[in-house]
């Protein structure tokens, strides 16, 4: 039941204030001289101050008295969540008074209490987007116990109800902060001397491998979190190649200390097969036949250079279709059907196009047919085709002869 | 060099389109093929040019819209004194309408209609005066004089049609093809071009055009919807000049239905299929949930799970919510068509059951339609240009979901270049939403 801040007994100035109770009534009571400084109901605010006990600006003015308990509750928890991811003041001011502007609006006034818990996670997380501060959805799911679904339902709709202009997610701080969280930086009794890393070097080179990803259509669409922890690994990996190429992702990921994302695994396969590529276009490799074991080794190298041999190593899509029309224009007889015009006919040495994975992959269903053009809407309908849906008396006697045994027999849940 | 001037005869066969933008205000110029019933307006002030058309069949109206396409691109006999003409950086958008009068008159033949209105309405008169006064681009062409020659016979035009197509049709041609037209490249003059027209050159280009179109552009940039108006690809291979395709669509007696034009991107060729449309209709009487659930074979109900019985048919593909007050919601459908069609059905059903069900109030609630950019897109970037109208949240879905104003519709932009356009009440407010975002999207087309 204390107040804001400590304070020392206005008697003897003691600071040791001791709480006890007197017949179930709370006091405050110094434990040197016994005065009681302050008791639990039956003292105000202006007899507190007139016993030079300092006391809160928001218990002074009674302004939580004009805001809902539950909102109270709320600006609490955004405070606590705050200073919980150890957030610079200024957040905290700012991510209060998104709650409360949240809190007016009837659709979320009115919402459940989960929903008003997942509010909070919503505001700070708005507040630290606009400051770039990279705090992903998950971190605040698992911090407030509460499901994405819920989560990403209440944050679009704060998002357009607020009228919030939120920046995306920084790519480049995300995988500062979340490198950092890495625990390979010193030998522990799990790490061994081999596996540990340098910080710079890793977030340097994790960085340039986030990049070259999102220059290849690896990052975007996809969650950001499963492509750096893939980058780090491989980073991880080529900078002491000697001793950790035969460590699996699921290890590194236990001797980090962070969770392992699932897609992870497909986007280590992905970056290695835009290196492998890559790596064809360097004469001294190419040599080597490597494969995606080998060519850890020499992520360094092609790393330094990853413009240019990205671009040599797969040509622009949209490029190669243009060139390709021109002469197919020119050459082509009058007859050629739309399919031969519309085909990328290439020639095997070419390169293959620059594209997202999801372009890759041959398409998994034909595209179905537009409907006919011919129909009305107000055409005839057949006696027949409606007959065949209805069930005869016969059968309508069957079915509730089986419904009725059905519902006969105990815990059965009622057919429809 | 002179031209003959016959285009003028067929001005009085315009649609009613065509009818309310003259009155508009727009300019209009005459297109020259006279694949009839064509003529191509602009409206002023904006920065794009649309062609109206309307014609007698999909056939006809596609090549029109090639004929119309090069035509408005070698726009080379504008007079100077024309105010403001864009410059022309892109292909025009061409918007192809269908005259209700199309839809309504399905035996007779459509010449004869539009005879009866060009001689029954007096506005007729005042509105081709209006049509003329602007005219400014086939100037050499159309004499005022014989405008009016034209509206006071208006019987002629339709006798001949196919005959004077081929004479007309090419004449009109500027020499200058080849400056303007740098994508489209021309090959040599073919054979084969009608003998009456006095200009050379121009047949064959059109004729070469043409064989492009079926080869290349028209297929590539603009193809017309899939189902309905195929391009002369697929019929000849040999130039389909405009003599044969006219008798291909000279027996205007004998109508083909038809197809619902439909607007295309300026040279994307792509057009948003409808995949799903939701309606309602109230069947205005109460209805016995329990009673359909036990006597109809299509129907589900679970009283506990949702408070409506869930029917589904075969013919076409969908599915129906029918409330318990007759209010029913019929959603699967891939076309307003069939929605309507669909719904009558479960109308009908609920009718044999016993219940004195009725159609009232039937209205398209949402429609969706997807399409397929065919190359991929930096969502990041489009995220931060048009940060107002998109919000990607890559931890949440993989697509960006962009806002769009006017039309109101929401777009579902995925980075495999694939669109789904959703929230229209109208078919035109997903073509319109999918004009507008195509040359935004084009702009991310190179990382």
């Amino acid at each position: 039941m204390s107040g804001g801040g400590r304070s020392r007994c206005p008697d003897c100035g003691c600071a040791e204030l001791v709480e006890d109770s007197h017949y179930a009534q709370s006091q405050l009571v110094c434990a040197e001289c016994g005065c009681v400084v302050s008791e639990g109901l039956l003292t105000t605010t202006f007899a507190d101050e007139g016993n030079l006990r300092e006391v809160t600006y928001s218990r002074s003015t009674g302004e939580n008295e004009r805001v809902s308990r539950s909102q109270q509750r709320g600006l609490r928890r955004v405070r606590d969540l705050c200073r919980v991811l150890q957030l610079p003041s200024t957040f905290e001011e700012t991510a209060v008074s998104y709650y409360q502007r949240a809190y007016q609006h009837p659709g979320l006034h009115a919402a459940r209490l989960q929903k008003k818990e997942v509010l909070v996670g919503c505001c700070v997380l708005v507040t630290c987007r606009q400051h770039n501060w990279p705090l992903t959805m998950g971190t605040i799911c698992t911090l407030l116990y509460a499901n994405l679904e819920l989560f990403s339902g209440t944050y679009l709709q704060i998002v357009k109800v607020l009228g919030l202009d939120v920046p995306a997610l920084s790519l480049a701080d995300l995988v500062k902060t979340y490198c950092s969280s890495f625990k390979l930086f010193q030998p522990s009794p799990s790490v061994s001397v081999s596996f540990v890393e340098d910080k710079e070097k890793m977030v340097s080179r994790t960085l340039q491998l986030v990049e070259l990803a999102s220059e290849s259509w690896l990052v975007t669409g996809r969650h950001p979190v499963p492509v750096i922890t893939a980058a780090a690994y491989l980073a991880w990996r080529s900078l002491q190649p000697g001793s950790r190429l035969t460590c699996s992702l699921s290890r590194f990921c236990k001797l980090a200390g962070v969770d392992l994302p699932h897609p992870a695994y497909l986007r280590v396969q992905e970056l290695l097969a835009i290196l492998l590529r890559m790596a064809g276009q360097l004469a001294w490799l190419r040599i080597l036949n490597l494969d995606k074991q080998t060519v850890v080794k020499h992520i360094g190298d092609l790393l330094q250079h990853r413009c240019i041999l990205l671009r040599q190593a797969f040509r622009d899509g949209a490029e190669e279709e243009e060139g390709e029309e021109q002469p197919q224009e020119e050459g082509e007889e009058a007859g050629s059907s739309t399919l031969e015009v519309l085909e990328k006919k290439r020639p095997a040495s070419s390169p293959p196009p620059l594209l997202p994975p999801c372009m890759l992959r041959p398409p998994k269903r034909p595209c179905p047919t537009p409907a006919d053009p011919s129909i009305t809407g107000d055409e005839d309908i057949s006696d027949s085709e409606i007959e065949q849906y209805l069930r005869t008396p016969r059968e309508i006697k069957d079915f509730q002869r089986a419904q009725a045994s059905r519902q006969a027999v105990p815990g059965a849940p009622a057919p429809s | 060099m002179t031209r003959p001037c016959k285009q003028p005869r067929f001005i009085n066969l315009i649609t009613d389109g065509l009818r309310i933008a003259l009155l508009a205000g727009a300019d209009c110029f005459i297109c020259p093929n006279p694949r009839p019933l064509t003529v191509g307006a602009s409206y002023p002030g904006i920065n794009q040019w649309r062609v109206l058309l309307g014609a007698a069949g999909p056939e006809p109206t596609s090549q029109a819209c090639d004929d119309i396409l090069r035509l408005r691109l070698m726009d080379t006999h504008r007079s100077p004194s024309h105010s403001p003409i864009p410059k022309l950086t892109e292909r025009p958008r061409v918007l192809l309408i269908s005259s209700p009068l199309f839809t309504l008159m399905e035996e007779e033949p459509y010449l004869e209609i539009y005879l009866d209105r060009c001689m029954n309405q007096d506005e007729l008169a005042s509105t081709s005066s209006h049509l003329f006064s602007p005219i400014v681009p086939y100037d050499s062409y159309l004499h005022t004089s014989s405008n009016q020659e034209t509206i006071a016979s208006p019987l002629e035009p339709s006798k001949e049609p196919s005959t004077d197509l081929s004479s007309v049709d090419l004449s009109f041609l500027p020499d200058e093809l080849n400056q303007e037209n740098t994508e489209q490249t021309l090959t040599e003059g073919k054979p084969g071009v009608e003998g009456n027209h006095e200009i050379q050159g121009a047949p064959s280009r059109v004729q070469s055009l043409n064989e492009k179109d079926s080869g290349g552009i028209c297929t590539d940039d603009f193809s017309l919807s899939n189902s309905g108006l195929n391009p002369l690809s697929d019929g000849n291979s040999t130039l389909p000049s405009p003599e044969n395709s006219s008798s291909g669509f000279f027996p205007l007696t004998s109508m083909t239905p038809l197809m619902p034009v439909t607007p295309v991107s300026e040279g994307s060729g792509i057009v948003p299929q409808l995949q799903n449309i939701v309606s309602t209709v109230n069947l205005a009487c109460k209805l016995d949930l329990k009673k359909i659930a036990l006597q109809a074979k299509n129907a589900e109900y679970n009283p506990k799970r949702f408070a409506a019985v869930i029917m589904r048919i075969r013919e076409p593909r969908t599915t129906a919510l029918i409330f318990s007050s007759g209010k029913m919601v019929c959603t699967g459908a891939k076309s307003e068509e069939l929605s309507r069609l669909a719904a009558r059905k479960f109308a009908r059903v609920v009718q044999k059951l016993g219940f004195p069900a009725r159609f009232l109030d039937f209205k398209i609630q949402n429609m969706v339609g997807s399409c397929d950019m065919r190359f991929p897109i930096r969502l990041e970037s489009l995220a931060l240009t048009h940060q107002q109208f998109s919000s990607y949240e890559p931890e949440l879905f993989p697509g960006l979901i962009y806002r769009m104003v006017k039309p109101r519709i929401v777009l579902l932009i995925f980075v495999s270049g694939k669109v789904v356009l959703t929230g229209a009440k109208e078919r035109s407010e997903i073509y319109e939403a999918f004009e507008n975002i195509y040359p935004i999207l084009k702009g991310f087309k190179k990382a």
